[in-house]
């Protein structure tokens, strides 16, 4: 038994592990032996990894969770500077093409322990209803296997264990409120509200986010310093490396972080029998276990799994319906930016403060279905004058110009949903990583129905920003979150998962995150992985050793269970409605 | 360009049209985020001291390169406001990255590694600036250089076609901005110019709305300025972002 530090930093044994400000990984973490199975092996200690460790841990399973990146000490790993945080993100090679090409790197992959829940900005709304439902509604896409219904109390969990501060009553979808209350608003979210309101557009403020406006057990209150998608140092907002990560530790399970996964191994009866992976000295190394679970999100899960291509398997593992890495998904994301004569000072405050849901849903009086939300938004300078090379145009003396009048923008996002389409996918390129496996190759078009929503929502996000005061207003088109890409459904042929997240070619082998949504809705996808994660972790709970044995599934929908939240997060908060 | 502005040039001083070079421009005079330092973490201190102290050598690009670089770099993000000492060191940042192969997680399909991409921009720069005017890049006047970047900048270059055909000069162009904006508004003497508040750990802010200043943040002061009558970059023109460029892969392209 050692204590759970980097393993590179021998200095340190003395020094506490920080998780946040104030919240210290003292547990020893236990350590597997070379050569012994564990039941489950994870990887991925993200949204989903993160959860679903610890739940396994909590319910007693032998679990490891592998994460190709750090396992991070906050104070001595992270930054409050914007060019210094380029770390947190998956900067690994990977090919981006297309006709919309995706940015991938800091604006949608994390690499270490966390994933991207270090550095998203934690907007927490819940999916509609009707997200489960969209092609019985619009006649698009596909439907989910199970309904809203089924994840509600899953979401009712992780708004607790993050926990979400947002509005006592929260309007749209399935309305309900929030245990914990709102945050104070910026000078963003006052822009948001003000256009809003002067059309007649209903807004809540203060959330959701997954960021705590009060100081709670270990973990301080934000202090509003807009660094947010930096990694937050204050341990005020939520990320599964101190909500999570600390209690799967406690009960048991063990981190392998700087460790790569490259392959799953198939043994006989069409079954997995764990994993090969690289570890933190670049050692290719084999890791047995009962049962594998994938959470590496929407790249990374179906590159592995085509990397793991092998006799029975030609076109990668799990992949008889040719469906791994098809119908990856994209939120539109464009970024409105508004002038306003009197000073704004958008980098104070969580960048996710203030919302509108309004335009949600199917409108048959529009030319396209489905819809989109409005959101705040508060790039820091770097950011800031990126977008401002595409929405402006600027560079040389027009940068400096408008640079230095940084302080009187504000800018709102789009968050509309586009559709899943098989030639949104991902693939194996030529070109391999310095550890010699094939990189992604990522390939995103636009289809007709995401094109007139993006125009739609565009004006529609530039109208509030006019409504608000702006002087002048700009927009640049960009692409946020990913989901998708080894799609659940009922039907084996045109799926990659069933509906506990169980690959429909290969009953030991799960996956747990992004990857698995048939479509995305547009709300931030964080919450809903984590709370699919909860759901997952509760069947195989309740499955037991038949996920182990060579039994035939069973499809009942497991009891939730309350019990297995981190230490006091269940039951705390003020009551609010459901 | 005037007699005047050839003598400032050749003095090493370029006319700021009323507004001479000065240690800080920008609209926060007396502003300092490096004056803060005490309030920020130990980890965050290091690494902004860092930055501001220790200016990598150049190692990627050859002498001829970085005498060109240093010239292309001066005109995408110019600082002739600002005074010798405080000029912000981007081309030791941009050959740092490249030296380094630091990349941000992803290359389009269409674009060589940047390293290579940078290398063939270089010399396409070369080969536009003897095809107008005869003479090599770093000899030319300032205006005739702002007007090659301009040409990027729209995606109009006048020669080297054979380079541009592997390398889309759009991305070429976007990545080169990119990497000069980074360089830049990453140094406290930058954030201090546009009056952001810098490094904000542990301390944090307290005044979030109506744009008002914390009790160490300093209110505006606004002046007219104008840029240089040499230069044609203080102005607007949209231009679309990189993911909205179709990307038609050459090579390296999937199974």
């Amino acid at each position: 038994m050692r204590l759970a530090i980097r393993p590179e930093r021998n200095n340190s044994a003395s020094k506490p592990h920080r998780l946040g400000s104030m919240q210290r990984l003292t547990s020893p973490m236990r350590h597997f032996a070379p050569g012994e199975e564990v039941d489950y092996v994870i990887v991925g200690v993200g949204a989903g990894g993160g959860v679903l460790l610890q739940r396994l841990a909590r319910a007693g399973f032998r679990v490891i969770g592998f994460d190709a990146g750090p396992f991070w000490d906050t104070e001595q790993d992270w930054v409050s500077d914007e060019a210094g945080s380029h770390q947190l993100y998956w900067n690994d090679p990977r090919l981006t093409g297309g006709t919309q090409p995706l940015a991938l790197g800091s604006n949608n992959s994390g690499k270490g322990v966390g994933g991207s829940t270090v550095h998203w900005a934690a907007f927490t709304p819940r999916f509609h209803p009707s997200d489960f439902r969209v092609y019985s509604e619009s006649g698009v896409a596909a439907d989910w296997p199970f309904s809203y219904e089924e994840l509600k109390p899953y979401y009712e969990l992780m708004e607790l264990e993050l926990p979400v501060s947002g509005p006592a009553y929260f309007p749209w979808g399935h309305p309900h409120g929030y245990a914990f209350g709102p945050h104070p608003i910026g000078g963003i979210s006052d822009i948001l509200i003000r256009g809003c309101t002067r059309l007649g557009i209903r807004s809540v403020a203060g959330g959701p986010v997954g960021i705590l406006q009060g100081s709670r057990e270990s973990r301080p209150h934000c202090i509003y310093r807009g660094f947010c998608i930096q990694g937050c140092k204050v341990g005020a907002k939520a990320s599964t490396l101190i909500t999570h990560v600390p209690d799967a530790i406690a009960n048991g399970a063990e981190i392998r972080s700087n460790s790569m996964v490259a392959r799953i191994n198939l043994g006989r009866d069409r079954r997995v029998t764990g994993i090969t992976y690289f570890d933190q000295d670049g050692r290719e190394r084999m890791q047995k276990a009962k049962a594998v679970v994938l959470a590496c999100y929407s790249i990374e899960t179906p590159r592995l799994l085509l990397n793991s291509a092998c006799p029975g398997f030609e076109h990668g593992l799990a992949n008889s319906s040719d469906t791994v890495g098809r119908y990856l998904m994209s939120q539109a994301g464009n970024v409105v930016m508004g002038y306003f004569d009197d000073l704004v000072r958008m980098y104070k405050a969580p960048p996710a403060n203030a919302m509108s849901e309004e335009f949600y849903e199917t409108d048959l009086r529009r030319d396209f279905v489905r819809g989109f939300a409005i959101q705040t938004v508060g790039p820091l300078p770097i950011a800031f004058a990126k977008q401002m090379m595409s929405a402006k145009g600027a560079w040389g003396w027009g940068m400096r110009r408008v640079m230095m009048d940084y302080n009187h923008w504000g800018t709102l996002g789009l968050l509309g949903e586009i559709l899943p389409h098989a030639d949104n996918r991902v693939q194996l390129a030529e070109e391999k990583d310095e550890l010699g496996i094939p990189v992604a190759h990522v390939t995103f078009n636009l289809h007709d129905n995401d094109k007139k929503l993006i125009e739609f929502g565009k004006n529609k996000v530039m109208e509030v920003m006019w409504a608000a005061g702006a002087t002048e207003v700009a927009q640049e088109a960009r692409y946020a979150h990913l989901v998708g890409a080894a799609r659940m459904g009922k039907d084996p042929a045109t799926s990659v998962a069933d509906r506990y997240g169980r690959t429909h070619d290969i009953a030991n082998l799960f996956i747990c995150d992004g990857s698995v949504m048939p479509t995305q809705g547009s709300a931030n996808p964080g919450l809903t992985i984590q709370a699919l994660a909860a759901r997952t972790g509760d069947y195989l709970i309740a499955q037991g050793d038949r996920i182990f044995n060579n039994v035939k599934p069973d499809m009942e929908r497991p009891q939730v269970r309350h019990d297995l939240s981190p230490p006091a997060t269940w039951g705390h908060g003020a009551p609010r409605l459901k | 360009m005037s007699r005047r502005i050839r003598e400032e040039l050749a003095k090493g001083h370029r006319p700021r049209n009323g507004n001479g070079q000065k240690p800080q421009p920008g609209y926060y005079p007396g502003f300092s985020t490096l004056a803060q330092q005490k309030y920020w973490d130990p980890k965050t201190r290091k690494v902004i001291l860092d930055r501001v102290h220790n200016v990598p050598p150049i190692r990627f690009f050859t002498p001829a390169e970085a005498e060109l670089m240093q010239a292309i770099c001066d005109h995408v993000l110019p600082q002739d406001d600002r005074d010798e000492a405080h000029k912000i060191p981007i081309l030791p940042r941009i050959d740092e990255r490249l030296y380094e192969d630091r990349h941000d997680g992803y290359r389009f399909a269409d674009m060589p590694p940047d390293p290579e991409a940078y290398r063939s921009g270089l010399r396409a720069i070369g080969v536009i600036a003897n095809h107008l005017y005869g003479r090599n890049f770093t000899a030319l006047t300032p205006h005739e250089q702002d007007l090659i970047m301009k040409s990027l900048h729209d995606g109009k270059p006048a020669a080297a076609d054979e380079i541009w055909g592997h390398l889309p000069i759009h991305r070429f162009w976007m990545m080169l901005v990119q990497d000069c904006v980074e360089a830049y508004y990453a140094h406290p003497w930058a954030w201090d110019e546009i009056g952001f508040g810098g490094p904000a750990y542990p301390r944090g802010y307290m005044r979030l709305e109506n744009g008002s200043p914390e009790p160490w943040e300093v209110n505006e002061r606004r002046y007219k300025w104008e840029a240089p009558d040499t230069s044609v970059s203080d102005i607007y023109e949209p231009a679309r972002s990189p993911i909205e460029h179709p990307s038609h892969p050459r090579s390296g392209g999937a199974k």
